[in-house]
């Protein structure tokens, strides 16, 4: 009779402790993002890059959040401090996974963010980096569509200031699109989405 | 039975975490009470912990016991660690010192100007140095944009607050740049020798400077190479003054750069002669290459530079009626090696040292003069972040020249020169009490080999917040420097030279928008004073001459209040007098002016993607000496006007178009005065005007950059 039992109770510990305390953390981390509770999200995954130590993502998605952040906020201030804060944690997920795309990806788009906050002082400088990092992405890793999707906008970005035809990038952004269908992400909690910000960018810049 | 197993298990589980969880809670605030709001409060090693609330509290549920540390960190605030057993952790009142080091935080200002993009508060950025219409691509020439610089055009050199050009020193890299100037004759201004664009950091002090650089008694020009290039590409520039190509190769931790031009002005003034009767117009070699190594903990940088020039001219002279033929031919080679490395605990070491050789021929009638320079800096130090608010660095140094000269004439042939050993070290210290104020105490001891002196020279800076956006600065510091080489190689037993530097400075910045006002007084000791118009072997040299220099400076930059359009404004206001060489009085001397004005405009048009600069210089007269009547430097010159403009097309992200032409106005600017030395049947000197070889300067410029991905470009070449 007490197979049951202990059959329910075995039953009810797996749900609880199924998940490994990293799986609940990040778990939460993405629920409070996507009520945009953003200062939340970040400083939990801010405490979870502390105690994982070898772990990319944590710091990857704290510095990911700033990013955001500092491309939306109006006050110059939060953004220089929520850019530099960003800084130090790509900078701490680049320390835990050499060569990673998507982490570069990450930072080209940190590196634009300055550009928006000064570009007199920053438009040159960091231009030259931004392309040089998406060499080095798109040579990684051509597949990844956040890779070829950054890639891209960039692309886009530059020949409008020029005055230049942008259609040549739209295959790229269809491409990128399409791979968005196909893409397997590595890991649990690795980098999945931008599908829509693809649709957008088409959108915007292609004519749909 | 079924209830009292089943409910006792479930109990068990549920209850589990409840019975082992500690609440950990507490209020967290500034020093001075006012609460945090956003701060992430948290257990290390864990994910437990939460954000502060409006009034600063946390509350917060953790399963761990024991002993643990607590973090809280917030930006623009140190992060806290406050170590304690959990079941202590309640009702705490912690309290966050603000970070120091954060953007808004005070620095010290006083003289320093910071041209890059390694300061916090830049007044040129990298672009600026070289898109200045009046600077010609040459960055000391964008640099006599701001204040503190008299406008000596026949000169080209920096002259900073009634100092002379010799009394402003240049390093690159921490190393100093014996011969930074291209050799040039009277009246044809000379040029910085390096390209600007191998620099991204420029800081130019116009008083006031660190402990760490020496032998310069009123300013110093701080140049550093870039660590790491974005990039590989090609750079081809074609001009109507000669030609370029540069290269930039990167490899996984290390890189090079090689650069070379040559400039011939020989079909410009075929085309638009001068003033002056070339036989051989100015043609000129030069080639850098920068190698930088990435180790473990630190970089490693090499630096070579070569350099050769000729010309020959007749230049008309009011005792010769045919002129003076001069020639001249200069080969120049620097080589500069620095090497910094981070040690454990926050230790860092830093090593460098520089070669110069320079050899000259210059032959002015019959008259042939040769000499040779070689030149050796040696510096290693050692510095220290002990925390986040107290650092300090100290070091040693070590200068060397080796100058020859000879002199031959159809009557005399003499040979002279001298070494020059200098050894100095140097420690200071910078201290940060708050966010709203810092303080920099230094010491610099020198020993001069050739006089067997000693100098003790102190510096002390301090910069006080006022409000979110103004800051005071103040800075005493004395500077000695061994005399010119026109000087010691006639008499190299002299003693150096002395400074004493006071400075007030306020600064104000607010969005893109920088005020600058500086008062300064400036005293001088120990000039060299000798009894004749020119040095020469066996006159009586003396430490006899001293003077001063007071005023204050003006400095306006804005880039936010038009769109597209970022420019500057820079008065610097000047009273100086001394007594040195063969000044028979203490006199305003010729290269100090009473009043300075600099103008500066850039603006960006879209449409034509081209950017229209503009830059306007005023000079209020300079002083010259008037032989038909009595005193010395008694007479003004009319003031020095001076317009310039320039326009860079982008023709395509990679093609750029320059055209710029300098005094679009033509204004018929005079340099000074060449007076007769004996007087004329009258029993009057007759004058010549001293103008520039030509009122006006053309160029244009095609710059084209080869690189893979197609973006990058030459405009901060230009």
């Amino acid at each position: 009779m007490k197979i049951p039992y202990l059959l329910i109770a075995l039953f009810f510990s797996y749900t609880l402790w199924s998940q490994s305390p990293y799986q609940k953390g990040m778990t939460k981390a993405f629920e409070l993002w996507e009520q945009d509770e953003t200062l939340q999200a970040s400083q939990l995954f801010e405490r979870i890059a502390v105690a994982e130590t070898d772990n990319w993502l944590p710091p990857f998605y704290a510095g990911q959040i700033l990013i955001l952040e500092a491309f939306t906020t109006d006050d110059k201030t939060v953004m220089v401090e929520s850019l530099k804060k960003a800084e130090d944690f790509i900078q701490t997920a680049q320390l835990r996974s050499r060569n990673n795309p998507e982490i570069m990806v990450a930072e080209a788009q940190l590196l634009t963010a300055w550009i928006v906050y000064d570009s007199d002082q920053y438009g040159m400088k960091n231009s030259m980096k931004i392309t040089e990092i998406y060499k080095k992405a798109m040579a990684l890793a051509p597949e990844n569509p956040r890779v070829v999707l950054g890639n891209a906008e960039w692309n886009i970005g530059s020949a409008k200031f020029f005055n230049k035809d942008v259609t040549p990038y739209c295959s790229e952004v269809q491409r990128a699109i399409d791979l968005f269908a196909t893409f397997k992400a590595k890991g649990e909690f690795y980098p999945s989405g931008g599908k829509e910000h693809a649709l957008q960018v088409l959108e915007t810049n292609c004519g749909g | 039975m079924k209830r009292t197993i089943f409910f006792p298990l479930l109990g068990l589980l549920l209850s589990l975490p409840v019975f082992s969880q500690q609440k950990i809670s507490g209020v967290v605030t500034e020093r001075n009470g006012t609460p945090i709001e956003g701060a992430n409060v948290y257990l290390e090693g864990t994910y437990d912990g939460a954000s502060t609330a409006t009034d600063g509290s946390f509350i917060f549920q953790t399963e761990e016991t024991g002993v643990k540390t607590l973090i809280v960190s917030y930006i623009t605030f140190e992060t806290l660690r406050f170590e304690a057993g959990v079941a202590e952790m309640t009702n705490l009142k912690l309290q966050l010192r603000e970070d120091v080091n954060t953007l808004d935080a005070v620095m010290v200002s006083a003289g320093t100007f910071e041209a890059g993009d390694n300061s916090k508060v830049s007044v040129l950025n990298p672009l600026d140095v070289v898109t200045t219409a009046s600077a010609l691509g040459d960055f000391v020439g964008a640099l006599q944009t701001l204040p503190g610089t008299t406008t000596v055009a026949e000169d080209g050199r920096l002259f900073v607050r009634g100092g002379s050009a010799d009394e402003t020193q240049i390093f690159i890299d921490g190393i100093r740049v014996f011969t930074p100037y291209t050799p040039t004759t009277n009246n044809i201004p000379t040029r910085g020798r390096y390209s600007p664009f191998l620099f991204d950091g420029i800081t130019f002090s116009t008083g006031g400077y660190s402990a760490e650089y020496g032998e310069a008694l009123s300013s110093v020009l701080l140049l550093n190479t870039i660590d790491e290039p974005d990039q590989e590409k090609t750079d081809i520039s074609i001009m109507s003054v000669g030609a370029g190509l540069g290269n930039t190769q990167k490899w996984e931790r290390s890189s090079l750069s090689v650069n070379a031009s040559y400039i011939n002005l020989a079909p410009y003034i075929a085309l638009l002669p001068d003033r002056n009767d070339w036989q051989q117009p100015y043609q000129g070699f030069s080639g850098e290459t920068v190698f930088r190594l990435e180790t473990k903990q630190g970089l490693f940088k090499a630096y070579g530079a070569f350099d050769h020039s000729e010309f020959q001219l007749t230049q008309e002279s009011i005792d010769v009626v045919e002129g003076v033929p001069f020639g001249l031919n200069n080969s120049n080679f620097y080589a500069n090696t620095s090497w910094s490395q981070r040690l454990p605990n926050k230790w860092k070491l830093w090593l460098g040292g520089s070669y110069t050789y320079a050899r000259n021929k210059v032959g002015i009638f019959t008259n042939q003069v040769a000499n040779a320079e070689h030149s050796a800096h040696a510096k290693a130090s050692v510095g220290k972040s002990l925390n986040n608010r107290w650092k300090f660095q100290m070091g040693i140094e070590q200068f060397l020249t080796e100058f020859s000269e000879t002199f031959a004439s159809e009557d005399v042939n003499l040979s002279y020169g001298f070494s020059n050993p200098v050894t100095a070290s140097f420690v200071e210290t910078d201290y940060r009490f708050s966010k709203r104020w810092a303080v920099n105490l230094g010491l610099r001891g020198t020993y001069y080999g050739r006089s067997d002196t000693w100098k003790l020279a102190p510096r002390v800076a301090t910069a006080i917040k006022i409000g979110d956006k103004g800051q005071v600065s103040a800075a005493f510091g004395q500077f000695y420097q061994q005399p010119t080489q026109e000087v010691l190689k006639f008499s190299s037993e002299l003693a150096p030279r002395q400074a004493n530097h006071y400075i007030l400075n306020y600064q104000y910045v607010k969005n893109n928008r920088i005020l600058r006002a500086e008062l300064f007084r400036k005293t001088y000791e120990n000039l060299v004073t000798y009894p004749a118009e020119e040095p020469q072997p066996g006159l009586p040299y003396r430490n006899a001459g001293s003077g001063y220099a007071q005023g204050f400076d003006l400095f306006w930059r804005d880039e936010t209040s038009v769109k597209n359009l970022d420019y500057w404004v820079s008065y610097s206001y000047l009273d100086s007098e001394r007594r040195f060489e063969n000044y028979p009085v203490a006199a305003q001397p010729s290269f100090a002016n009473t009043h300075n004005l600099s103008v500066v405009g850039k603006y960006w048009i879209d449409s034509w993607k081209s950017q229209l600069g503009a830059s306007y210089q005023f000079a209020s007269g300079r002083p010259y000496t008037n032989p038909n009547q009595p005193g010395w430097l008694q007479e003004r010159t009319k003031g020095f006007h001076g317009l310039s403009l320039n326009w860079a097309y982008l023709l395509s992200p990679q093609k750029i178009l320059y055209v710029s032409v300098n005094n679009v106005l033509g204004i018929k600017n005079i340099n000074g005065y060449e007076y007769a030395s004996t007087p004329n049947a009258q029993g009057i000197f007759d004058r010549r005007a001293l103008r520039p070889a030509a009122d006006q300067f053309f160029f244009v410029g095609f710059f084209w950059t080869i690189s893979d991905d197609g973006t990058d470009n030459q405009l901060d070449n230009l």
